[in-house]
């Protein structure tokens, strides 16, 4: 995500841009839709199918996925921050204590480790994305 | 009767108490991996100490046949004797009569051993496994429970209390422990709970089990209502001792001084690197304590509770000191709810205590979120501001990064009574992050730049260079000096010799309301 300054009549403006990637922003929107489940903003929503949020509903970033893969452990952030980078892959195996990611957050780049020896099942964050504590942000087996 | 026989009389009733429960119960005590009231009492006391009174004590119960099931000493050992060599009151609850229930003479022999605790001016330590209240002996049994309460908070502040958990412990009963300093539990055969597992399925259908709800592992990391987690029996009462060894016996006296075979002078340069070159990556506090302290040796205390500060005990040159100490390693050391009552409540007991306390700052500020606020931080970070302001207990601080904002404030500053700041020339005492205070102080000249991100980039570095260090606090007093990471152990050691004669009075009254 990136941020911007415009100046508009002499009124400035910050606007965050994020670039979508993997098709158009309508297939995006559409997926976002159709999928309330990987919906941030959703997740405490019933399990039946939700009705079809506003259009608007899809403009915030679909930048964390609290799904995790049957049987795999979340791995979620202690506090909000910014994704600085994602060093590990899904399938890959790690041991604990092995850092997995590092979240910027209150000054420091925290070091996400394993918390046991396993595999990693998802990663549910991309590096950029902000969180809030308690957002998934990769799951393990 | 002749006096022989009311001799062999004495013996036979003596040894008939000394089994409590009797030899079947005795064994399947053992099968699940506890001692009995007695072995307990024996390995934490030193050899042959240990005293019994109220041998003889039993429950005036006559309700529902309790007459039958009465047992000389009614479910409780009580007693005093020496823990390496000191005087240690104590009471251990028999679960191998009637359960360790609870019951109005089971209680006055605690509040009995109490009572004399808080007499003698010594440490009271009072070992609990068992079923909760005598139902048998109804409203007595409560009477029982709130006699100790008022006890345990009578003696708070008096004489160090520690509770030992070794069973169950359930119910009202949580309540003795929740008062005392300390409280200890073992893996796997200790529980606490208010209402347990088959209540709360009933009321809110929740599935727990027993370790679940309120083992060892739950109220260590969980709840932060125990203070340690012990493997077994033996390394509990090992811990206890330890513990101990650290405490005064009572308020009005000092913690002992042992001998001290590590050089005050001792200069440690490995903390000349220890902090990392960039002031955003992370390190582990733990490293900077042990280099410090007499021989590495720090006694952690709440270890798996709210990591982001560190509590705990060790010496300098012999004396205790309680360590108090922002963990970069756990949400970047940021004071929340969590590790403002774990830092406040620890900050109060030393100063009851007369144990000096040192801080190492590396706090970045109080943790931001919707949860955080919800949950009152206000109200539990104030908590840490009172208690460092209330303490008048020798107070030293060593800065060693980050203290921005109200976080640096609440962490033993200069402003809340502090007697000696030092800081490391690695500190950045500001008011915010450079970033946060840049974006708002430089906003104009940043948004009207020609190249903006430029602008912004070079106005954080301003900023760093001109307040992100230790320097404009020490211009203004509010450190006292700025040190070498590697003499910092002399400088403690200086600075608390130069304290220990500190006196300092405060305004009289009944007692101040800590926001709790």
């Amino acid at each position: 995500m990136k941020k911007f300054l415009i100046k508009v009549n002499g009124n400035q403006y910050e606007v965050e841009v994020e670039e979508i990637r993997d098709g158009s922003a309508a297939s995006q929107s559409v997926q976002v839709a159709t999928a309330p489940a990987a919906a941030p903003t959703a997740s405490p929503a019933a399990p039946a199918p939700a009705p079809a949020p506003a259009p608007k509903a899809a403009a915030p970033e679909p930048k964390v996925s609290n799904e995790v893969p049957a049987g795999a452990k979340a791995i979620t952030a202690p506090m909000p921050g910014t994704i600085l980078n994602v060093i590990v892959n899904a399938g890959d195996v790690v041991k604990k204590g092995q850092v997995l990611l590092i979240l910027e957050a209150m000054k420091m780049e925290n070091e996400i480790v394993a918390p046991n020896d396993g595999k990693i099942a998802s990663i549910n964050v991309s590096k950029g994305a902000s969180v809030n504590a308690g957002d998934v942000l990769l799951s393990m087996i | 009767m002749a006096t022989n026989d009311k001799l062999n009389d004495l013996r036979a009733r003596k040894e008939k108490a000394a089994l409590g429960g009797g030899e079947e119960k005795i064994s399947k005590q053992h099968s699940q991996g506890k001692l009995t009231a007695r072995e307990r009492l024996e390995k934490l006391f030193d050899d042959g100490t240990f005293v019994e009174i109220d041998a003889f004590v039993e429950t005036r119960c006559i309700e529902f046949d309790m007459q039958k099931k009465k047992v000389a000493g009614d479910g409780v050992v009580t007693g005093y004797g020496n823990v390496d060599g000191r005087l240690v009151f104590a009471s251990a609850q028999d679960f191998t009569v009637i359960g360790g229930s609870l019951g109005e003479m089971h209680a006055k022999k605690i509040t009995k051993v109490m009572d004399m605790a808080v007499k003698m001016g010594a440490p009271f330590i009072s070992i609990n496994d068992s079923g909760g209240a005598r139902i048998e002996e109804g409203i007595d049994a409560l009477s029982g429970f709130g006699d100790i309460f008022f006890r345990n908070t009578l003696a708070s502040g008096v004489i160090p209390q520690i509770s030992v958990i070794m069973g169950p412990c359930a119910g009202g009963a949580v309540y003795s422990p929740a008062i005392t300093d300390f409280v200890f539990m073992v893996e796997n055969t200790s529980q606490m709970f208010i209402t347990g597992p088959q209540v709360i399925k009933a009321v809110t259908g929740e599935d727990v089990t027993f370790e679940q709800l309120g083992g060892a592992d739950t109220h260590n990391s969980i709840s932060g209502v125990a203070h340690f987690k012990c493997a077994n029996e033996e390394d509990c009462i090992a811990n206890i001792k330890k513990l101990i060894s650290y405490l005064p016996d009572n308020n009005l006296s000092d913690p002992p001084v042992y001998q001290n075979n590590d050089d005050m002078n001792r200069v440690s340069v490995e903390l000349d690197e220890i902090i990392p070159d960039g002031s955003n990556k992370p390190y582990d506090m733990m490293d900077i304590i042990t280099r410090i302290v007499d021989n590495g040796d720090f006694f952690e205390i709440q270890k798996h509770y709210a990591k982001n500060i560190i509590i705990g005990f060790a010496r300098l040159n012999g004396n205790t000191v309680g360590i108090i100490a922002n963990q970069p390693n756990v949400l970047a050391g940021s004071l929340d709810v969590n590790s403002s009552d774990k830092a406040a409540r620890f900050v109060r007991f030393c100063d009851c205590f007369n144990i000096p306390i040192i801080t190492f700052t590396d706090v970045p500020g109080y943790l931001p979120g919707v949860g955080q606020e919800y949950s009152g931080i206000i109200r539990h970070g104030a908590k840490l501001l009172y208690a460092f302001s209330e303490a008048t207990v020798p107070k030293v601080n060593v800065i060693v990064r980050k203290a921005y904002g109200g976080a640096y404030i609440a962490m033993n500053s200069k402003h809340l009574g502090a007697d000696m700041v030092f800081a490391w020339p690695t500190a950045e005492i500001a008011v915010m992050g450079p970033e946060g205070a840049a974006n708002i102080i430089f906003k104009k000249e940043i948004a009207n730049a020609d190249d903006p991100i430029t602008a912004r980039r070079e106005k954080i570095e301003e900023y760093r260079e001109k307040f992100s260090n230790p320097y404009v606090a020490a211009a203004r007093g509010y450190v006292d000096d700025v040190i070498e990471p590697a003499i910092t152990r002399p400088r403690l050691i200086n600075a608390l010799d130069m304290l220990a004669s500190k006196r300092e009075s405060r305004p009289a009254k009944k007692h101040g309301n800590i926001p709790l």
